[in-house]
């Protein structure tokens, strides 16, 4: 199960799984988005490749207009993910406390 | 604990469970099960990928032996394509030189132990270990 939409305060918040079956659905959402953007990934279990490909096309375009994606609350798990891909240089991260 | 799984992505659901089911009933530490999750998935991805018009179902075998977890994914109809000479990826570089795709091989290397690939009669069998302790 994967889920994505908006939160308080204009916060995208990302739950459940973002593996190969679900990236039409992320790019479809994530494609709306303008300027900086703060994505919540307290409900996020899992990404893999294709997920990164997902943010990383996201991220190229949002810097391109000045923007970019920041990431919160992202659990170990994935966080070593983007540290192996070299994401944690590309993205903004702020790891899940505890 | 074997099982057959549709050549297409939308098998990850079904091969999840399985994997989940797998370690409930073998007792395995379950901080491993994203690590091995995320091997599978991309090992499986890329065989639907890259053998779109492959005939047969992809099975998916996990055992223990000697304190490691054992998986392997078998293509019975598929080229040859061996993903451990797969390049390298260089994750210095700054955004502007990265494109989306091609992290997937890079990544599998780091979350296991060992990685063979064979391939015969048009039979792909790629066998990862991850240590249990």
């Amino acid at each position: 199960m994967f889920e994505i939409g908006f939160g308080e305060q204009g916060v995208v918040v990302v739950s459940g799984r973002l593996d190969a079956a679900q990236t039409d659905k992320a790019q479809e959402f994530l494609d709306q988005l303008s300027g900086p953007s703060t994505l919540d990934f307290s409900g996020l279990d899992y990404v893999s490749s294709a997920g990164l490909g997902v943010l990383l096309r996201t991220q190229k375009r949002l810097m391109s207009g000045g923007g970019g994606l920041k990431l919160v609350n992202v659990n170990p798990h994935i966080y070593n993910i983007f540290r192996y891909s070299g994401f944690d240089h590309i993205f903004e991260i702020e790891a899940a406390s505890g | 604990m074997e099982r057959a799984f549709k050549r297409s992505f939308d098998s990850l659901d079904e091969i999840f469970r399985f994997t989940e089911s797998f370690f409930v009933s073998e007792t395995i530490d379950a901080g491993l099960l994203h690590d091995v999750n995320f091997v599978v998935e991309e090992l499986f991805t890329n065989m639907v990928k890259y053998n779109a018009d492959g005939a047969s179902d992809i099975r998916l075998d996990m055992d223990q032996a000697n304190g490691a977890l054992v998986v392997r994914l078998v293509d019975a109809d598929s080229k040859p394509f061996d993903i451990t000479k797969s390049p390298p990826v260089d994750i210095s570089r700054p955004i502007s030189e990265r494109e989306p795709g091609g992290l997937g091989l890079h990544l599998v290397k780091k979350f296991v132990d060992t990685l063979d690939y064979q391939h015969a009669d048009g039979e792909t069998r790629i066998t990862f270990t991850r240590r249990l302790s």
